[in-house]
């Protein structure tokens, strides 16, 4: 998907001109019936043209017509003088010509067949509603989340970070679609390197049609066969500006309502932003349930095959009895049983996701509630394992990420064959292969299984525990910023001294 | 050949205290205590503190050995310092020899506790196979990502030694007397019988380049060799406190034995999740043994790293074929026993005097 071109030859998405002259451009041009071309004010006039669908109808008659119509035909470079709209451009060029008309603008001629055109951007663009955000929804916090367009988006981030450090450059990837591309970092803080390597890899792409910030995520990411997402995103404008600020690299696509952030860690595993806006301890205890929630939900049914399957001297006494009772008439040895379940769930989770609202949450229960009642009645699953898998399932949705959670759903599979092939060591044989990976595996240049390894105790303060802001004085040390304070004032101390009652 | 690395290869002083347990605890501190309760009896645990406290001066040689110059930063460098091209050639062969054999008992012992105790009709060949290419995994990384496992593998396993614990109830410090029982020659003996498992910090000549701030890490290198001694020390107290003598001499595997007695609510029988565990400490041995050897090689033939590392690890499972029963097994583990303790207790004191010679002659030259 992504072929490496050496760079400084193109920029990014050069696309062709396929016009030979600028004849042939306004004839594929008229070839669409919503690019409209009329002569104003009479048929002695200028010639408009533009496409309908694109162009602002209100702009085009309030600050063109209106100041055409009063006036005797003049020279183009005259009348750029008296409209008052901004960023006009009188140009032959076909490049330009071409990327300004598909993008909204208006093309004015003195006379047919004149090569050279006055272009006025008078662009009509249909934008969603700032809405709720719909994966990293928060019960306190704002909720407000990106939306398609990349100006709203850029509005809502720097309102938040009123700062000219703030810098945002702009790309264009896809050499048919020509999306624009910005990335975002604060000028003193973030480190220059991370920078210089986004924006090459960015101008590395090469791809007909880029629509989600997804596909430049999978092309600029370093490991592209890792099931570990590299570059997390996040719809949230507030959490973009926290980050920020923190020294990452934010990078928004027109189009998506998701932005890129990089370097991460596999702490991203684990933290929402919701820890944030409550009391350290609480948020403390819900990242330590999540770390639990995902090691329960990958291991749960790989150990139920290992135990069951080959030792069950493991199991205490006491559980004995029920297991056995709930195994005794299954025909399956337990590694079928959980296949069989785990596919069950993958089922009902692909198809709840295309189901429209109102039959899915029926099918839910059906799903959920029917169908494995029946699958325990006929014999076919054991219901410890029923429990377990849906258990499993649930713990999986906690993480934050969506990405995450996918990743979590799949990794169960090599853990179960391991468990089935060498029971309890076969899952830490498939531990370590995971683990080679995770060490491997760097984003952005900067190591996976940061703060673990390399042992940086300062980034403890902020990864499975949160300690108060009042104790993070310094941005996280793997970001390696230029700029490593971020409280400057010692806090006031509260006094101390004073004893009981005094 | 590229002595130093570039920086983007190398680790902090810090980690090297996790690189050395990570090195030396492998799999004989499962059943080392018969061994040396043989020679010593109760007082083996004066062994294992003499023994450990003489590695650590061991080290302190090493560290004299490699603190000359750039021209000394390495096994390999210093024995063409010393030696010559040839001879010191010859030198690291047998190096490389050494290091596959470390690897080749490590792999071969481990396997063998899951053999008897996990899996008695277990394929041992297709799990050699598969534990192999998780040691090419890992070693393709680099030193970094093979330290990184080191800490991450002890972080792992280090709940294990707090299973010390449980035989404590039913111990019996009397055991341990009476003192110094006996003649200063067994104790020597029972100290020469615990070199196997010390084996590992003489790994350091060779992964000394990729240090930053070599200086510094010759703390950190002392303190992880008395960790080592000290989990030792604190595994033998504990067996000889809980073992009878007569028993200790036929239980070959006395940690396992007494991991048998852990009761958690939750847990019948903790060996199997135990034995399990412990492959995240006996790995990271594998992985440096083969690091330093195909490293070794690399330095001294000039073939690709990744070419040797296949090539060592084919004659890793070759051996690990022939090495089919106790018998051979329990052979193999005595020579290596050894060699070792005559590499590490006779070559290299005579290595540093040698050096000091050298040096001093050269000193006096110039």
């Amino acid at each position: 998907m992504r072929f490496f071109k050496g760079r400084g030859k193109m920029d990014a998405a050069s696309f062709q001109v396929t016009s030979k002259d600028f004849q042939e451009l306004l004839k594929k041009f008229k070839a669409s019936d919503d690019f409209l071309t009329f002569q104003f004010p009479n048929d002695d006039g200028y010639i408009i043209s533009y496409f309908n669908s694109l162009v602002s109808v209100q702009q085009l008659h309030e600050q063109v017509l209106a100041v055409m119509s009063n006036q005797p035909k003049k020279v183009l470079k005259q009348l750029k003088g008296d409209i008052p709209m901004e960023d006009m451009k009188l140009t032959a060029d076909l490049k330009d010509i071409q990327r300004l008309v598909l993008a909204g603008s208006i093309m004015i001629q003195y006379k047919q067949d004149d090569e050279m055109c006055l272009l006025i951007p008078c662009v009509h663009s249909v934008k969603r509603q700032i809405s709720t955000p719909e994966s990293e929804y928060t019960v306190v916090g704002s909720k407000e989340a990106f939306v398609e367009s990349l100006d709203s988006n850029l509005n809502l981030i720097r309102n938040r970070l009123p700062t000219p450090e703030l810098q945002s450059k702009e790309f264009r990837v896809g050499s048919i679609s020509q999306t624009r591309v910005a990335v975002l970092y604060i000028d003193g803080v973030v480190n220059q390197q991370n920078i210089k390597t986004v924006i090459q890899r960015i101008e590395d792409i090469e791809y007909d049609t880029i629509v989600d910030i997804s596909f430049v995520s999978q092309m600029i990411t370093d490991n592209r066969n890792s099931m570990f997402p590299q570059l997390i995103d996040t719809e949230r404008p507030d959490h973009l500006a926290s980050v920020l600020s923190e020294g990452k690299i934010g990078i928004m696509l027109d189009g998506s309502p998701h932005a890129l952030v990089g370097p991460n860690t596999i702490i991203s595993f684990f933290s929402s932003f919701e820890d944030y806006f409550q009391i350290w301890n609480l948020g403390t205890s819900f990242r330590l349930i999540r770390l639990f929630a995902v090691l329960f939900s990958v291991l749960s049914s790989p150990l139920y095959v290992a135990v069951l399957t080959y030792h069950y001297q493991v199991i205490p006494m006491d559980l004995l009895p029920i297991l056995i009772s709930s195994r005794g008439v299954i025909p399956f040895p337990p590694i079928l049983e959980a296949i069989v379940l785990e596919g069950t769930i993958e089922l009902l989770r692909e198809a709840a996701v295309r189901l429209p609202a109102k039959v899915g949450s029926t099918i839910g229960i059906v799903g959920g509630i029917v169908i494995g009642t029946a699958a325990v009645e006929a014999g076919f699953v054991s219901n410890v394992l029923l429990m377990l898998v849906a258990l499993a399932a649930l713990a999986s949705f906690t993480v934050p990420i969506y990405q995450i959670s996918n990743t979590i759903r799949l990794i169960r599979f090599p853990f179960l064959i391991a468990a089935q092939l060498y029971g309890l060591f076969g899952i830490a044989l498939c531990s370590a292969f995971i683990l080679s990976h995770l060490l491997k595996l760097t984003s952005l240049g900067s190591p996976y299984l940061d703060p673990l390894y390399p042992l940086r105790i300062h980034d403890f303060k902020d990864s499975l525990i949160r300690l108060p802001f009042s104790k993070q004085k310094k941005r996280p040390q793997f970001l390696r910023t230029e700029n490593p304070l971020r409280i400057r004032k010692e806090a006031e101390k509260r006094n101390p001294r004073n004893d009981i009652d005094e | 050949m590229e002595v130093k690395p570039n920086e983007t290869k190398q680790i902090s002083p810090f980690f090297v205290f996790f690189l050395m347990p990570g090195m030396q605890i492998g799999v004989g501190i499962l059943g080392f205590e018969r061994i040396i309760a043989k020679e010593a009896g109760q007082d083996a645990w004066i062994s294992v503190l003499i023994s450990g406290l003489i590695i650590n001066v061991l080290l302190w040689m090493c560290f004299k050995l490699l603190g000359r110059g750039p021209q000394t930063l390495d096994l390999v460098a210093i024995h063409k310092d010393l030696f010559g091209k040839w001879v010191g050639n010859a030198f690291n062969i047998l190096f490389i020899l050494y290091f596959i054999m470390i690897s080749i008992i490590l792999i071969r012992t481990y396997l063998e506790v899951i053999q008897v105790w996990m899996f008695p009709g277990v394929n041992v060949l297709m799990l050699i196979t598969i534990i192999l290419i998780l040691v090419y995994n890992f070693v393709e990384g680099g030193f970094r990502v093979i330290t990184g496992f080191c800490i991450i593998g002890l972080i792992i396993a280090s709940p294990l030694f707090l299973l010390n614990y449980f035989p404590l109830k039913y111990a019996h410090f009397e055991n341990l007397g009476p003192l110094l029982d006996h003649s200063f020659l067994e104790i020597m003996k029972a100290c020469k019988k615990m070199t196997l498992n010390y084996l590992g910090f003489e790994l350091i000549l060779i992964y000394y380049p990729f240090i930053k701030n070599r200086e510094k890490s010759q703390k950190w290198a002392h303190l992880g060799a008395l960790f080592t001694m000290v989990i030792y020390v604190v595994s033998i107290l504990v067996s000889l406190a809980y073992y009878h003598q007569d028993q200790l001499k036929d239980v070959i595997w006395a940690t396992l034995t007494l991991w048998k007695i852990v009761d958690l609510p939750f847990i019948e029988r903790f060996e199997y999740i135990g034995i399990s565990v412990w492959l995240f400490m006996v790995l990271p041995n594998v992985c440096l043994g083969v690091w330093a050897a195909s490293r070794t090689a690399k330095r001294v033939f000039g073939f690709r790293q990744k070419k040797m590392m296949v090539l060592i690890l084919i004659i890793i499972l070759v051996f690990c074929i022939f090495l089919d029963n106790r018998y051979r097994i329990d052979k193999f583990n005595t020579v290596s026993s050894q060699i070792g303790f005559y590499i590490v207790y006779l070559y290299l004191p005579l290595l540093f005097i040698w050096q000091s010679i050298v040096y001093k002659v050269r000193g006096h030259k110039s």
